[in-house]
């Protein structure tokens, strides 16, 4: 459902974007996804100085494509409602997922005939313990030309094309930046505490995010 | 009275015969670089798409539906796979951040899971990408129009010239090679003369850019030329 104000800008809604079924290997995991309550109803506005306001509503849009993508993802895949205790669900993971920051441009800002999005999410990781292991931010971009899809229509495939290549991005690189993969053995594992060793620190484990990959590349 | 409306209509006709011949100010230049065999065989396709906007690349979409529509036209029409079929079909190893940049890439791309069987259920024999757009390059003149309880009008003149500058670089996904590439350098002048009646003659550079890259490239995949 679009909307228009006329030259006062435009609002656009995002209906119940879906991704395409990967063609990928599924990790055998247990998983599970708590979402924040943004992901239930997102709105952005951006005023144009001197000029119209645009806003951008992704209603449920991030929560159906997370739920998409894990489902694909992982064999065994669930949503996590409310604030259930990890070490109760049996999981061998469970995946936060949230917004950092989230930006659009209009043709009148960028003098082109573009609208183009930005989305900044934040993948949290934690173990079956209920441990963080990872804490991984990813920028997605989309754009889409104005002259073929009119304003309102393209901003929103632009936020469409922002969210696929969020999806695409965690597909290629959520297990060489976070180890999931690894929770599966090590959850199976049947490793005994030993007496002489001090308890793990959850400050001190290593937290695997891009940052510390590119610090280390550097 | 009549006089001067006689003489208005043959300023009018003037400017508009003139402006005609000059209208059809459109140069263009059509190559092609051959690199490998092509040919393609009954129920083969192509899929045509943009290089990705993450490389910089600005292909306008209906230029690119153009050149689809343009080839797969006809008689001797080639089976053109709609690209949002194609992208959707092999999701996410064709998105603006994940396609292969170089022909290097395929190898690796068609050995992940599901890839070379997708493609080859699709049918899809060459990948064409396309580079390049269309731009104002020159332009001046002026126009001014006015309207009033008489009536109204338009006066001056105004030119511009487009320039489209495209290339179409065709990968064979049989022998994951590059076969070549197909470029189309178009370069067109519109005129807008106004003696109270606009008379637009505009120079279609991007459509001419579209059928010759079009008609070039159905040449170049249908020849089984030796490179």
């Amino acid at each position: 459902m679009l909307g228009m104000a006329g030259c006062a800008g435009s609002s656009v809604k995002l209906e119940n974007p879906s991704i395409p079924e990967p063609l990928i290997a599924q990790l055998p995991l247990k998983v599970g996804a708590r979402y924040p309550e943004v992901f239930d109803s997102f709105v952005h506005e951006e005023q144009v100085i001197g000029k119209e306001k645009w806003s951008i509503d992704l209603g449920r849009a991030n929560r159906i494509l997370f739920t998409q993508l894990f489902g694909s993802m992982f064999t065994e895949f669930s949503v996590i409602e409310g604030d259930a205790d990890v070490r109760d669900l049996g999981l061998d993971a469970l995946i936060e997922p949230s917004i950092d920051a989230f930006e659009f441009s209009v043709p009148s800002q960028s003098q082109t005939d573009d609208f183009a999005v930005w989305i900044r999410y934040r993948i949290k990781i934690l173990d079956a313990d209920g441990v963080q292991v990872a804490n991984w931010p990813i920028a997605a971009y989309g754009k889409s030309q104005t002259t073929t899809f009119g304003g309102d229509a393209a901003l929103q495939r632009a936020a469409v094309l922002a969210m696929r290549d969020a999806a695409a991005l965690i597909i290629l690189q959520m297990d060489k930046a976070t180890g999931i993969s690894k929770l599966g053995d090590a959850k199976n594992a049947n490793v005994e505490p030993q007496p002489d060793m001090p308890p793990a620190d959850p400050d001190q484990m290593n937290l695997l995010t891009t940052a510390a990959k590119e610090s280390h590349d550097e | 009275m009549s006089d001067f409306r006689h003489s208005i209509a043959r300023r009018v006709i003037v400017v508009a015969i003139t402006a005609t011949l000059l209208g059809a100010c459109v140069t263009s230049r059509v190559e092609n670089i051959r690199e490998g065999n092509t040919g393609i065989l009954e129920g083969e396709g192509i899929v045509i798409m943009a290089k990705s906007y993450h490389l910089g690349n600005e292909t306008e979409a209906k230029f690119i539906s153009c050149v689809g529509d343009s080839i797969g036209r006809g008689r001797t029409g080639l089976r053109v796979v709609p690209y949002t079929e194609f992208v959707d079909a092999l999701f996410p190893w064709f998105e603006p951040r994940t396609a292969p940049a170089e022909t290097k890439g395929l190898p690796t791309l068609m050995s992940r899971p599901g890839v070379a069987e997708m493609i080859k259920e699709k049918g899809v024999r060459y990948v064409v990408w396309l580079d390049g757009d269309t731009d104002k390059v020159a332009g001046g003149g002026s126009l001014s129009c006015a309207a009033g309880p008489g009536g109204g009008g338009c006066f001056g003149f105004a030119w511009w010239q487009n320039d489209a500058n495209y290339e179409a670089s065709v990968w064979d996904l049989d022998g994951l090679e590059d076969a070549g590439t197909v470029s189309a350098d178009v370069s067109g002048t519109s005129f807008l003369p106004a003696i109270v009646v606009p008379i637009p003659l505009i120079a279609r550079t991007q459509t001419k850019a579209c059928n010759a890259l079009a008609d070039q490239l159905k040449l170049f995949i249908v020849s089984e030329e030796i490179a």
